[in-house]
């Protein structure tokens, strides 16, 4: 067996080998590139909209405490929440370029609130990002593909294999020879996140666990190369398997399944949702006064003795028909929320069929952009509403003046919910 | 060198039957190559020369027969026997993007052996390499320099069989006179050589004997010794091949 050294020097005095290498680094550092500034951007959008939150709500308060209308304060206060990235986000933005990772709400019905942001252009979000995971999933194995298809049989379309084998040549060689090709490409793609998740400030196991999972993935089309090489065809018929099979795992069955897991689980638009539960909500100006405050009282009955409702408008009733707007699509979006997780849950085990779609699951799931992090995000939202609606119901159904001290007695949303 | 005038053949080959995609290819041949001794197997094309060379190597596995490397069996010994063999192929063909300093150090760190620059120059001395193409490239080396590169790597191993597969063939009768020489000296130093070719000519000037391969085996053997009718047996070679 050779030392690291003779192996390299053959490898990288081949002609193209040393250009494709730094071809796949540039890549990857472009990738992680795109991807930092693309978090930086949201980054400054968050920390950018805590003081105009500020300023807006100081605002409010100023007009609202003249008259004490907790009704107005609830109506007009918007309440910023935001979903900050992880330290790795960058790598793999997953949901994070089509979810909102920012959203103001309201004490109004919630529901509308959420979903009105998932109307976004299908044919942007369809080609993706070009983010590290890309160049990780699509790329890399291109580029594997291309140095290892003729891992032998250059060797023997040289004239060399026979020469090698009778100088003492073993498998080991040709697993030694993998390796650095692997070590390599594995060195090309690593070493630019490494540099983005050092200036993320991401953790060092979290980091190691990233890349130990771009390993696997490597390592599988190694052996897939390994495996077509053994097959002792030339290398031009190595190169044509090879490029199909990557066509086929990478793009043809990922799409077949994407299609078959959609078709199996409908899942409505999340804008489906918000229209729904607005006809709700605006049946509820036609409703009588009387019927949808024994709805409401029967959800809270805490405020069935406050004073009653008599005639004309009243944010009591407002807020009442509000809040029975999110309880009308309860059902709904529960059903579309299954309909997500379910849809999640099978692109996960097909994943552990198709290394591509596994990768990228995995690595959206470490990076915290995939869509589990997307319901947790709203989840949390749900809970900061139901804080903002129960701070507000005692000013409106006691019809306590709020005044501008009021206002920072209100629920501010952390980072935790 | 190790002592190889013991009596046994450094390669003995007896009643060898190998079998290719269900045709035969040798049947039954019979071979044997002292130490210190150059044999040249010659044959016509597809007459299993080459064949004949693979199964030494344990690179084939025989149908039958039984065949010694150096009292080692092929099919079953190969690391051991490739340890003692040096194998020349019709075109020795070289890492191009290194030296012929590194080739060398690369195929002999194959199996594990790091010669010195000094032994390095010894035997590529020996092999007629001149100083100022060893640290060049070796992707402009000519068919007979590469020769001398792959005979400096025997040299450095010291293996006690050489095999080599039409060595002269593209070369002009200077280079192949040159490589002669060069099989000569290794035979000097106690080396079994066979060495598989057409070139009767060339077999006669170099080899000690002179085996005509055809039908799957040896039909005709003779010593090449001066006074060797060279025509008359090119003759016969040329019956055998066609028959």
């Amino acid at each position: 067996m050779t030392g690291l050294g003779p192996e390299l020097r053959i490898f990288l005095r081949q002609r193209l080998a040393g250009p494709t290498l730094a071809l796949l680094a540039l890549l990857s550092a472009i990738s992680v590139g795109a991807g930092i500034l693309e978090i930086r951007r949201q980054t400054e959008t968050i920390a950018r909209i805590q003081p105009l939150q500020a300023a807006e709500e100081a605002a409010v308060a100023a007009w609202v405490s003249r008259d004490g209308d907790a009704g107005n304060a609830a109506y007009y206060t918007f309440h910023a929440t935001w979903d900050r990235p992880s330290a790795l986000a960058f790598a793999a933005l997953g949901q994070r370029d089509v979810a909102p990772y920012v959203l103001r709400v309201r004490a109004l019905a919630l529901e509308s609130q959420i979903h009105e942001g998932e109307n976004y252009n299908a044919e942007l979000a369809l080609p993706g990002r070009f983010d590290w995971a890309f160049v990780l999933t699509f790329l890399a194995p291109l580029i594997l593909i291309v140095l290892m298809h003729d891992l032998v049989s250059g060797e023997r379309e040289a004239g060399r294999l026979q020469a090698l084998q009778a100088a003492g040549a073993r498998l080991g060689l040709w697993a030694h020879r993998a390796g650095l090709r692997l070590g390599l490409v594995f060195l090309a793609v690593a070493a630019p996140f490494a540099v983005g998740a050092g200036m993320s400030g991401a953790k060092a196991a979290e980091v190691l666990a990233l890349l130990t999972a771009a390993g696997l993935y490597l390592a599988f089309w190694t052996l897939v190369c390994l495996g077509v090489g053994a097959l002792g065809r030339s290398s031009v018929a190595n190169g044509a398997v090879l490029a199909a099979t990557w066509v086929v795992l990478t793009l043809v069955l990922p799409a077949l399944a994407h299609i078959v897991i959609n078709s199996a689980n409908p899942v409505r638009q999340g804008v489906e949702l918000t229209l729904a539960q607005r006809e709700a909500v605006h049946a509820g100006w036609d409703k009588p006064k009387d019927a949808t405050l024994t709805a409401f009282f029967r959800v809270h009955p805490e405020w069935r003795n406050t004073p009653p409702v008599t005639s004309g408008f009243h944010w009591k009733w407002y807020y009442a028909f509000q809040h029975l707007g999110d309880l009308s699509v309860a059902d709904p979006v529960l059903a579309y929320r299954r309909g997500l997780e379910s849809r999640d849950a099978w692109t996960a085990r097909t994943g552990l069929v198709l290394p591509a779609v596994g990768v990228q699951t995995t690595l959206h799931r470490m990076a915290g952009t995939d869509l589990a992090a997307q319901l947790a995000y709203q989840d949390r939202i749900r809970a900061f509403h139901e804080r903002l609606r129960r701070f507000y119901y005692p000013y409106i159904f006691n019809e306590t003046p709020f005044r501008e001290g009021d206002f920072a007695k209100a629920p501010r949303w952390a980072e935790g919910g | 060198m190790p002592d190889l005038t013991a009596a046994e053949p450094a390669i003995d080959v007896r009643d060898l039957c190998v079998d290719r995609g269900g045709s035969p290819i040798l049947k039954d041949l019979r071979l044997s190559v002292n130490a210190g001794e150059v044999y040249a197997l010659l044959g016509g094309n597809g007459a299993g020369k080459s064949t004949t060379l693979a199964v030494l190597m344990g690179l084939l596995r025989p149908a039958s027969g039984s065949v010694r490397v150096m009292g080692l069996d092929p099919a079953t010994q190969a690391d051991a026997v490739r340890r003692r063999i040096a194998y020349l192929p019709e075109t020795v063909a070289l890492y191009e993007t290194l030296s012929a300093y590194e080739n060398i150090a690369y195929f002999l760190g194959l199996s594990g052996a790091r010669p010195s620059r000094e032994e390095m120059d010894a035997a590529l001395d020996a092999a007629g390499l001149q100083a100022g193409a060893r640290t060049r490239r070796t992707g402009g080396f000519s068919k007979g320099m590469r020769q001398k590169v792959a005979i400096a790597m025997a040299l450095l191993r010291e293996v006690p069989v050489l095999l080599l597969d039409e060595p002269t063939t593209g070369l002009d009768p200077v280079a192949t006179a040159d490589f002669n020489r060069l099989v000569g000296g290794l035979r000097a130093r106690g080396a079994a050589i066979l060495m598989v070719t057409h070139d009767l000519l060339g077999a006669a000037d170099c080899a000690d004997r002179i085996g005509v391969l055809a039908g799957g085996g040896i039909v005709e053997e003779a010593p090449a010794r001066e006074g060797l009718d060279v025509l008359a047996l090119h003759r016969r070679f040329g019956e055998a091949a066609a028959g």
